[in-house]
């Protein structure tokens, strides 16, 4: 710990050493009796020692959701008495104290130890250092204070919380592992698809007794198999729009977690591209160790500023594999990214895009040149999205309102305006 | 409200000139110490002590009289003072403390400040038998001016130690 004086320290010292000048000065004993209190005090101060104080933070998690409360245990214990002892719990940006007082002042006697119960929560997803701590001791006379910052202990990690959707996109097809998606294809399956003539090898079962014994010749059901599918993430990690205490790529990394989620628990496999400075992918993979994985993934996701332009032909070809769905999650702001889905849609990729948008977040400005730049900055989004949409790029613009809309919407889009079917 | 109490003391007994001095120091005095409060400048404070103590010196070499009996009480009150106001700037970082640690610390300084008045009423009584002593005086007064210097050399300096 730290020994430093308190500004009464220099106040006692001025005011004795000015009283017993005046008193030397003037002759006068009094002045040296006014001085006497104040130079006892620093006299005590003097002899107070360091009271030798332990902090140590307890985490009840490592994991948690975002606005899930999380415990945290702060143990104080002090060698030697001390009359003050002022605690208080540093939570970093992003972490806010929901219970408990973030500062605290205690008395300790000699080899006490006091704990101190607080709740944690974590207002936005991340990767958090928690458990930094700062102690602030006094002596009684308040002249000396001992003071340490205790550094972080404890990492903790808050998932962004899932959002409800009720329905997925379906991509255009899907592959060849047992999934919950009906295939396009036909094949051993349970929904009915179609019937035609029996051929010898045809299964009796699949024989369609009553359309046989009206065409008079045995015909056959066909049926359509259940599927997975492969969907990849696409995160646009090149910029980020922030403002009225939201930021657009935390709202992307959140629907990318909700989404990977939901296409998990169907058994579908997925990956994650995080398109930016930094370029992060993950292979496409099913079960709840992906969901980690993805999870992890996301949270080290940031915003990191590059010059240099980037394409597909970065990520490695078994990121993207043949007939995967790629849903995109970008504000739009980054050309560089409008090129890279144009790029995949060239590629024969199925690429559907959810716009987030920052369009509220961005003023037009006062003055009359800066509203100018605003409606020519909103033109070139309006040509941006009808390149992407002239491509057979489904879009959907996601503003206050649901995920589960915006999704709608694109399946919409995709309904009447899909280039081709297999 | 000390502050001001030890203010009166010389108002009281100086004369009319002395006393219009005196009130002007006094409200500068005071001005500052509700300023170092209210702002949270620390160094403000022992200068309205001072000023007040300094107001108090002057009466006394004005008036050259036989040792004052209103030291010990002008000791005390100084000190309150200048205690109760950086008490006040410590409670300005707000922190929830143990229940009774406001009455432990009220109870702390009040039994300080009545060890203060009865060591300064000893002190004055022992000044006063070897005051007809000059030369007494001036060694006592020169060993508290030296043991100051140590006690400040001895609390001022910043070391650190092992912990936390």
């Amino acid at each position: 710990m730290t020994r430093t004086g308190n500004p009464r320290l220099n106040g006692y010292a001025l005011l004795a050493a000015l009283a017993l000048i005046g008193a030397l000065a003037l002759r006068r004993p009094e002045l040296a009796i006014v001085a006497a209190p104040f130079a006892a005090a620093l006299a005590l101060g003097a002899r107070a020692h360091d009271p030798g104080l332990t902090v140590s933070t307890e985490l009840d998690a490592d994991r948690t959701l975002e606005g899930a409360d999380v415990p945290i245990t702060v143990t104080v214990r002090a060698e030697r008495a001390v009359d003050r002892a002022e605690i208080q719990l540093v939570p970093p940006e992003g972490v806010e104290l929901v219970d408990g007082e973030p500062a605290r002042s205690l008395r300790l006697d000699a080899g006490e130890e006091r704990v101190l119960e607080l709740t944690l929560r974590c207002t936005t997803w991340g990767v958090y250092e928690l458990g930094e701590v700062g102690v602030r001791a006094r002596d009684p006379w308040r002249l000396v204070t001992w003071e340490a910052r205790v550094p972080p202990a404890h990492r903790l990690k808050a998932y962004p919380r899932p959002m409800t959707l009720r329905s997925l996109l379906a991509p255009t097809r899907t592959q060849a592992f047992a999934g919950s998606q009906v295939a396009r294809v036909k094949g051993d399956g349970v929904e009915y698809a179609d019937i035609r003539d029996f051929v010898p090898g045809d299964r009796v079962r699949a024989i369609n007794w009553r359309a046989s014994a009206r065409r008079g010749s045995l015909v056959v059901n066909e049926r359509h198999p259940e599927r997975n599918r492969d969907v990849v993430i696409f995160v646009d990690s090149l910029t980020d729009v922030r403002g009225a205490g939201h930021s657009l790529l935390e709202n992307a990394v959140r629907a990318a977690a909700s989404l990977a989620t939901r296409y998990l628990e169907t058994r579908d496999r997925v990956g994650l591209v995080g398109f930016g400075g930094v370029l992060r992918w993950l292979q496409p993979s099913m079960g709840s160790t992906q969901r980690y994985r993805l999870v992890e993934t996301m949270l080290e996701t940031g915003v990191e500023p590059t010059y240099t332009w980037r394409d597909v032909n970065l990520i490695p070809a078994r990121i993207l594999p043949p007939a995967a769905l790629i849903v995109a999650l970008t504000p739009l702001v980054d050309p560089r990214f409008v090129a890279a889905l144009e790029d995949l849609r060239g590629r024969r990729f199925d690429v559907a895009v959810v716009e987030l948008d920052p369009v509220p977040l961005v003023p037009p400005g006062r003055t009359k040149v800066e509203r100018a730049a605003h409606r020519l900055w909103l033109l070139d989004r309006e040509v941006r999205r009808a390149r992407l949409e002239s491509r057979g790029i489904a879009i959907a613009t996601w503003g206050d309102g649901e995920l589960d809309t915006v999704l709608e919407e694109v399946r919409t889009f995709r309904r009447h305006a899909h280039p081709g079917r297999v | 409200m000390c502050l001001l109490a030890v203010a009166a003391v010389p108002m009281a007994r100086g004369d009319e000139g002395f006393q219009g001095i005196d009130v002007r120091v006094a409200a500068v005095a005071f001005l500052a110490l509700v300023a170092a409060v209210a702002r949270g400048w620390a160094p403000l404070i022992p200068l309205a002590v001072a000023l007040v103590g300094a107001g108090y010196a002057a009466e006394l070499a004005v008036d050259d009289a036989a040792l004052d009996l209103a030291a010990p009480a002008v000791a005390v009150g100084l000190f309150l003072a200048a205690e109760l106001a950086y008490w006040s700037l410590d409670e300005r970082i707000r922190t929830a403390g143990d229940p009774g640690q406001s009455l432990r610390r009220t109870a702390f300084v009040a039994l300080g400040a009545t060890a203060i008045f009865v060591v300064s009423s000893v002190l004055l009584v022992l000044a006063d038998e070897i005051r007809a002593r000059g030369l007494a005086l001036d060694l006592i007064g020169a060993v508290a001016a030296v043991g100051v210097l140590v006690a400040i050399f001895a609390t001022a300096r910043d070391q650190p130690s092992k912990g936390a």
